[in-house]
């Protein structure tokens, strides 16, 4: 990549990877990322650098390898390009009007994005911002969860699941309890020095950024009664890999992954928990660590 | 499903083997099913290890008959089921 082709530069410290994002005009991100902006420009992790105009053609003749589609919304097309990969970010309010362009070289560690209208510039505009956090994770010894987790000073306790199993209300009365909610929908976990961290991402609202330890990831899901079972083994990393956002067109990608569950799974206590959404489930939790 | 489609199939997954147990996730080119992956039991995963080692889906039944004490019925069910359940997490 052209290290000397745009004149501005932003940095964002997103779980602990420094991010620079390069571009021909000033740019100034959406309110969720403000607070991951950085001074720390010493280690660069990702380069982003953002061009005007997008490149025709790129991909004519090529079959995508990954298409991120549903009734609804259509969201991106992942091409293999050279050795790394193009992608083809849709606009969310035009359903098949092309709003990026983007390269990932092959270490996935450059970013080179193009767009039609510099002017109105935002290179991290959705789904174009969590794209890049999640190819982060990729060969970096990392996941994004759909997950919330709650901090007590002592003891991360994540709670995973799709959309609707609770998550919300867990972070909930976590929160009245007086815990840090890390986040209540969206985590990285990243593995350091044989140790798990939980960290927060850009959102579309302001918050600080945070990170905890990991010591418990809990399979939610709502139930009559508090109920709990501890998981082993390939159950349990299988089980929580299922809430872990993935792309699975690539063995590799998805043989690391799963490398990782495992050794989350050795290193991390997982269970299953059902629960009824009040405070009892704080100390049905304490009581069976 | 012959031994060249048997082996296709297979391709298709990533496993990993964690205390004797088998998980398998599915290699797909969409978002519908990106979040679908099981573990086997044991009649499964002998099915998986040979999938690609024997001739056809009879083949595998035998070596289920040879293996437990099941019979031809129902591992010839057990291995039509098991192959299609393969095939639909693609």
């Amino acid at each position: 990549m052209d290290q000397n082709d745009s004149n501005h530069a932003i940095f964002l410290n997103i779980a602990d990877f420094i991010i620079q994002i390069k571009t021909d005009t000033e740019f100034t991100p959406e309110p969720g990322y403000e607070l991951f902006l950085t001074d720390d420009k010493q280690t660069t992790d990702f380069v982003v650098n953002c061009k005007a105009g997008i490149p025709a053609d790129i991909f004519a003749g090529k079959k995508p390898v990954f298409e991120a589609e549903n009734e609804q919304q259509k969201f991106y097309d992942i091409y293999r390009h050279n050795e790394g990969l193009g992608f083809v970010i849709y606009n969310q309010q035009q359903r098949n009007t092309i709003q990026q362009i983007a390269l990932l070289d092959k270490e996935f560690r450059n970013w080179t994005i193009y767009a039609s209208d510099i002017a109105e510039f935002n290179p991290l505009r959705y789904p174009m911002g969590p794209i890049i956090m999640h190819y982060m994770t990729i060969k970096t010894n990392s996941v994004m969860m759909h997950a919330s987790c709650a901090f007590d000073g002592q003891r991360g306790r994540m709670f995973s699941g799709f959309s609707g199993v609770g998550k919300s209300t867990m972070s909930r009365i976590w929160a009245e309890a007086g815990n840090t909610i890390i986040n209540d929908d969206r985590l990285i976990i990243r593995e350091l020095e044989n140790k798990f961290f939980v960290y927060n991402t850009p959102m579309y609202y302001k918050d600080i950024p945070k990170k905890a330890p990991l010591n418990a990831v809990y399979l939610i899901h709502h139930s009559p009664e508090n109920k709990i079972q501890k998981l082993k083994g390939a159950l349990a990393a299988s089980r929580t890999m299922a809430f872990c956002i993935q792309n699975n067109y690539d063995q590799n990608f998805v043989a690391e992954r799963l490398d990782f569950f495992v050794r989350l799974a050795a290193a991390v206590d997982i269970y299953d928990l059902g629960f009824v959404p009040n405070a009892s489930v704080i100390e049905f939790i304490k009581a069976h660590e | 499903m012959n031994t060249e489609n048997l082996s296709k199939l297979k391709s298709r997954f990533v496993s990993r083997e964690v205390d004797k147990e088998l998980i398998l996730v599915p290699l797909t080119g969409n978002i519908a099913k990106m979040n679908e992956m099981f573990t086997l039991n044991e009649t499964a995963k002998l099915i998986w290890e040979n999938m690609d080692k024997v001739a056809n889906e009879e083949a595998l039944t035998i070596l289920i008959t040879d293996e437990f004490e099941v019979s031809h019925e129902i591992a010839s069910a057990d291995v039509s089921a098991f192959i299609r359940h393969l095939e639909t997490m693609l």
